[in-house]
């Protein structure tokens, strides 16, 4: 298993074609075809912690993150924000961090499950990106890292795939 | 006059979006036509239909992960391209809740709403955040600790009805945020163990734990009923 993990949403001969293969050093995880979206249950939180209950491999994610350095999104921008496939497996995944709330610059936030997170690093991918939507996208960003109980994280915008790929090589 | 309200929780009943949902289409009729739709449930044709040559569109939906739920999101990206041309000319409103007390929270989401009104070429209304949601079920709308949230939504409903754009509101309970923060522990606390979790170090795991965790198959095994 690497130390980054990569949830992407490229098609699978895309990924093929333009995601690295060095496994040492990156994993992957195909948010195509889509995981079935969350229920809204809090299952996660209060029955099987850390854990979905839906049965499908989106229940795996957030046990997964917890391998990992850094958690990569490659995602097409949809309106300033992640993709809908890549957001039905982080919809899933708020087993990471516990129900329980911290006050981190004056607002609430969950306190971590885990000892570490995570860096977040947001590449997307789109045409006609505008200003507007990449402010939305950097706030978002900041927020969820703020969530997750990440420290770190970045976001960086590319007009394609293959050029958005290309930074990873 | 035309208006479809999206409910946009995947919860189909007890959700703090649906009762939010009802409490506007009351403000709305009958001044308006005014219809509910479940997003989640829904298909893609009785949505469309729905929608169908609408002054206003109103989504009401959960804050998930900082932004739109994910079934929700794939069904704006799908009509993206479509819903001007079924709805020209329709204004779009939002009413976020999220579970955190801080409604100003929700301000990331109504911008990714800002952003699919650009993309789809309908207009923006406004934004309606909504904070501790977890407290919308305690009263009913407008009395208690929900008079806030009566007002605010009587003034959303006006601007939705004369289809003006305004700011953003948002909107905090007549309830202090520590004692909500308080509840909201306890109700987790009470919750996990009426589904026989010991508190403690379920909890909390260190990294190295989680496979022991998830391969022992307890974090996954709800069918053997764990209470
Ligand atoms: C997957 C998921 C993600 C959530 N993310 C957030 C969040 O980022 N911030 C927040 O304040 N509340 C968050 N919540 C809490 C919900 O917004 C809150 O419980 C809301 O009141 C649910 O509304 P509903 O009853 O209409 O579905 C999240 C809940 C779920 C299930």
């Amino acid at each position: 298993m690497g130390r980054t993990l990569i949830l992407h949403d490229l098609r699978q001969s895309d990924a093929e074609q333009f995601l690295p293969r060095d496994s040492v050093k990156y994993s992957l995880f195909a948010a195509a075809p889509p995981v079935r979206h969350c229920a809204g249950c809090f299952l996660c939180w209060v029955k099987t912690p850390g854990r979905c209950v839906i049965p499908d491999r989106g229940a795996d994610f957030a046990a997964i993150m917890t391998k990992h350095d850094e958690l990569i999104f490659l995602s097409r921008l949809v309106f300033g924000g992640l993709s809908p496939d890549i957001k039905a497996v982080l919809d899933r995944s708020i087993g990471f961090v516990l129900p329980f709330f911290r006050k981190l610059n004056g607002e609430t936030h969950h306190v971590r499950r885990y000892d570490k997170s995570p860096a977040f690093r947001y590449i997307f991918y789109g045409v006609d990106i505008t200003d507007k939507e990449k402010e939305t996208a950097k706030k978002l960003a900041a927020a969820n890292a703020l969530n997750f109980g990440s420290e770190r994280f970045s976001v960086s915008f590319f007009s394609s795939i293959p050029e958005s790929a290309e930074t990873l090589l | 006059m035309k208006i479809a309200i999206m409910d946009g929780s995947p919860k189909n009943k007890d959700s703090a979006s649906g009762l939010i949902a009802a409490a506007l289409q009351a403000e709305l009729t009958p001044a308006a036509d005014c219809a509910v739709c479940h997003a989640a449930s829904h298909d893609r044709d009785e949505i469309m239909a729905a929608l169908a040559s609408c002054d206003a569109l109103v989504f009401v939906f959960p804050l998930y992960v900082d932004g739109i739920p994910s079934h929700l999101l794939r069904l704006l990206d799908e009509i993206q391209n479509d819903v001007a041309t079924v709805a020209p000319g329709a204004a779009v409103y939002c009413a976020v809740n999220n579970g955190f007390y801080e409604a100003h929270q929700n301000g990331v989401a109504m911008e990714l709403m800002k952003n699919f009104c650009v993309r789809s070429g309908l207009r923006w209304g406004q934004g309606l955040g909504v904070g501790a949601g977890g407290m919308v079920q305690a009263a009913p709308i407008g009395r208690g600790p929900l008079a806030n949230l009566g007002r605010a939504l009587s003034a959303f409903a006006e601007n939705i009805r004369n289809g003006v754009s305004a700011d953003n509101s948002f909107v905090e309970p007549n309830f202090p945020k520590f004692l909500y923060n308080m509840i909201a522990h306890m109700s987790w606390r009470v919750q996990a163990r009426g589904n026989g979790l010991k508190i403690g170090r379920l909890w909390r795991f260190k990294i190295s734990e989680v496979d022991e965790w998830v391969q022992s198959g307890k974090s996954s095994d709800i069918n053997k009923g764990g209470k």
